[in-house]
């Protein structure tokens, strides 16, 4: 029996709890109240905000406790949400919060108010009182305005917003694609979408002159410089989403300091070069007041891939022909009898004194009168007749490098009457040569056995290399001379002037070389 | 009257421009053409353009001349500013006039939304027409203040192949003849009842009718000129002789130093300027370079 008593004894004392730990509220809790949320300190608000207010309990107990919570606004702010919260925190380490809608009133008048949280703990039956307080200023729009500055701002960044000495400041570089990148991402599958490419971020350094912490919101808008209004290629839509979404930052700025952001800027491929109106605008949380903006203008420089390539190709094809002409110039001229020589200078006349000389005027006054629709009329001069030339010079002489002598005297001629030695007329004059000669050569209408009088094949041929001369024209006008051109414009010229035209004259011209072998005969 | 010959033939006097080598009238006008194309501020092009008008007062070029000048720079300019008002593609950019509404049947489309007059557009086309004037001027000045002989000799001068500079002579002395062939032909065919201004196929025929005979006077003329030139050993010897020697004097010398060392300076600023705004090449030591280009080129 005595036994049994002992084994009791031994198991009761075995399974007894333990004696329960005495409860410190402040030191076995932790109890947050931030107003507005984020904000460690005195917070700072604007009549018309909604802000919330968040409030954290967490539990170091090793036990039950039942917390009730209450949040005590002062008269006049509008609380969006019940004051009075209950839960239960049964383990330690854990935690309960919630945010709380609360709302400024426009109206309610400046100064500072106190905000207090209260929360009730229970533990074993005992009822512990923790509070917390904080001040949340309410301030006037002018006074939140002064304390608030924009004190930099830095186009284009890097991602930490600073700026960055290898690129020219406030300028932006418009880029179209690479060719080359968009075909390596469509080999590796990589179908990246151009407008999701992010292109550059701006630095916003703001400062706060005042003394309480102040959330804010930075977003910015880059506006037509005459207008104002927003252009939307610096904003467009991002996997569906508008890109407003996407183009924020928030920081707390704490009195007295300053802070730098960063924030994507994104550019579509339809963004036009120019001169635009940078705008930055600081909100502070909860509301939807600008309480700083800050303007910059900012640069714009657009730069096309196809025209700069074209021109670059162009022009070295240019050089290089020239050269090789220089460098073989006696094996190249052998070739060519003197009368073949006399006869191309003579062309070369013609043409100049045919076209050239009064297009001088013609062309000029076409354009002055026709404007940029001066080709339809222009073309049919220009074209037709020169064709017309080419293909019966071809005729007369099917060897390879009468086109190209052809060209030269022409170019030469005008350099010294009327002074037209340009970059242009080189470029394009190289450039149809050498296209010509090939596609001739390979046509099979110059070389070994020449079979010029085919008028289709020479029709194509010749409006294939005029063509593709002009679509280079275009070009270097845009790259070197700095014109703009739309593209339908571009394709309606290259059409009528570079192929229909040309065709038209070469057609005929194999009809004039026709006759005029006759009279060689 | 303002016609072929004011465009196309030189002004001969004893000036500083009439008195510079031709090859270096050619390097110059080479060298400005770079000048031209690589500047993008407008006053500075403006000045260019201002130094190379100042030629013409130097070689002191008659009323006829300054006159085909002013037409010629007055359309060029107009045309640019006609086409850029149309087509300028950089914001902002302020319709003053619409030419075709983009809701216009078939053309609104055709032209992708409409054909508008900008009022930047205007400005910008005024601006880049300073840079064509600046290099028709120039060009108009060597050619009006030098013989084509000189020039061609100029060119022989500058290692261009004699093969090509006797091609070039002979098209240039054969340019009076065959202009009055031209002129010629198209009043016979007029006699004959027809309008060469007449358009569509008209212009077609009209072409061939009066290139037919002209042509054909060329090809005859080719085996008589052929065989003369043959007979005074052309192309017997690979070097030959000229009567007149080129010479540079020293300011000829000193106006191509200066001229090749401004456009090589002046490209290769702009060159590393934009370099340097492409992304693709920066550094530091060259930002009072890159404050040059940004500022004054």
């Amino acid at each position: 029996m005595k036994n049994i008593v002992f084994f009791f004894l031994v198991l009761m004392l075995a399974i007894q709890p333990a004696a329960a730990e005495e409860f410190k509220p402040e030191d076995m809790t932790t109890f947050m109240l931030q107003v507005p949320h984020g904000v460690e300190g005195n917070g700072l608000a604007v009549g018309g905000s909604n802000l919330s207010a968040y409030l954290f309990f967490e539990s170091y107990y090793e036990g039950n406790m039942n917390v009730t919570m209450e949040l005590d606004f002062p008269e006049g702010f509008v609380l969006r949400d019940t004051p009075v919260h209950s839960f239960s925190l049964q383990t330690e380490y854990e935690d309960w919060y919630r945010l709380v809608d609360f709302y400024v009133p426009a109206d309610i008048s400046p100064g500072t108010y106190n905000i207090t949280a209260t929360a009730v703990v229970e533990v074993e039956g005992n009822k512990h009182t923790i509070v917390r307080g904080t001040r949340l200023k309410v301030a006037s729009r002018e006074e939140i305005a002064g304390e608030i500055a924009v004190s930099g701002l830095t186009v284009p960044s890097d991602e930490d917003g600073y700026g960055d000495h290898s690129h020219p400041a406030s300028t932006l570089v418009i880029r179209e694609t690479s060719p080359a990148l968009k075909k390596l991402l469509k080999v590796t599958d990589l179908q990246l979408d151009r407008e999701e490419l992010t292109s550059t971020y701006i630095g916003v350094e703001l400062t706060n002159k005042g003394d309480s912490t102040v959330p804010v919101i930075i977003t910015y808008d880059v506006l037509d410089i005459k207008t104002e209004e927003p252009v939307k290629a610096f904003k467009p839509a991002i996997m569906g989403m508008n890109a407003d979404t996407l183009c924020y930052a928030t920081v707390t700025l704490s009195p007295g300091s300053s802070s730098l952001v960063s924030l994507p800027l994104y550019i579509s491929e339809g963004a036009m070069g120019g001169e635009y109106l940078l705008r930055v605008k600081v909100k502070l949380t909860g509301s939807d007041w600008v309480a700083v903006t800050k303007d910059q203008k900012i640069t714009a420089i657009s730069r096309k891939w196809g025209p700069i390539i074209i021109t670059l190709v162009s022009s070295l094809l240019g050089l290089t022909a020239v050269s090789l002409f220089f460098s073989r110039s006696k094996e190249i001229m052998d070739r060519f009898k003197t009368r073949n020589l006399v006869l191309i200078a003579l062309f070369g006349t013609v043409s100049f004194a045919a076209i050239n000389l009064p297009m001088t005027i013609l062309w000029e006054l076409s354009h002055a009168v026709f404007g940029p629709f001066s080709f339809l009329f222009t073309g049919l001069f220009h074209e037709i007749l020169l064709y017309m030339l080419i293909a019966s010079l071809v005729v007369l002489i099917p060897k390879p490098g009468v086109v190209s002598l052809f060209m030269m005297v022409r170019f030469l001629l005008g350099g010294f009457i009327t002074g037209s030695f340009t970059p242009i007329t080189f470029i394009t004059l190289s450039l149809s040569a050498v296209v010509l000669e090939v596609l001739m050569y390979a046509a099979g209408i110059t070389g070994k056995n020449p079979a010029p009088e085919n008028r289709f094949r020479m029709g194509v041929i010749c409006g294939i290399a005029d063509m593709a001369s002009g679509y280079a024209s275009f070009s270097v006008w845009m790259v070197l001379y700095r014109l703009f051109y739309s593209d339908w414009y571009i394709m309606a010229n290259i059409l009528i002037d570079g192929f229909l035209y040309t065709f038209i004259g070469a057609w005929f011209g194999i009809s004039l070389g026709n006759r005029l072998k006759k009279v060689a005969e | 009257m303002i016609g072929a010959r004011s465009i196309a033939e030189p002004t001969i006097k004893d000036t500083i421009i009439h008195r510079m080598d031709p090859r270096a009238k050619i390097l110059v006008l080479i060298s400005t053409a770079f000048v031209a194309v690589t500047l993008d501020n407008p006053k500075t092009m403006f000045l260019l353009f201002l130094i190379v008008l100042s030629g013409f007062a130097l070689a002191r070029m008659p009323a006829i001349k300054l006159k085909t000048l002013t037409l010629l720079l007055v359309l060029l300019i107009w045309g640019t500013i006609y086409s850029q008002a149309l087509f300028y593609s950089q914001l902002p950019r302020t319709v003053i006039f619409t030419i075709l509404d983009p809701d216009f049947p078939v053309l609104g489309w055709l032209t992708n939304g409409g054909l508008f007059v900008y009022e930047e557009g205007l400005r910008h086309g005024a601006i880049q027409g300073l840079r064509s004037a600046s290099i028709l001027s120039l060009g108009l000045l060597m050619c009006w203040t030098t013989d084509s002989r000189d020039m061609l000799n100029g060119l022989v001068g500058l290692r261009v192949p004699y093969s090509v500079a006797f091609m070039v002579v002979t098209a240039v002395r054969f340019l009076p003849i065959i202009i009055t062939e031209v002129v010629t032909v198209v009043t016979v065919q007029r006699l004959r009842g027809f309008n060469p201004k007449r358009f569509g196929s008209g212009i077609v025929k009209t072409s061939l009718n009066i290139l037919t005979p002209t042509l054909s006077n060329c090809v005859r003329r080719t085996g008589t000129l052929a065989v003369s030139i043959q007979s005074r050993a052309f192309r017997a010897n690979p070097d030959r002789t000229y009567l007149k020697k080129l010479k540079f004097s020293e300011l000829d010398k000193a106006m191509v130093t200066v001229c090749i060392f401004a456009a090589i300076s002046i490209v290769t600023i702009k060159l590393l300027y934009n370099m340097y705004t492409s992304g693709i090449y920066y550094t530091s030591g060259l930002r009072p370079v890159y404050a040059i280009a940004r500022g004054y080129l």
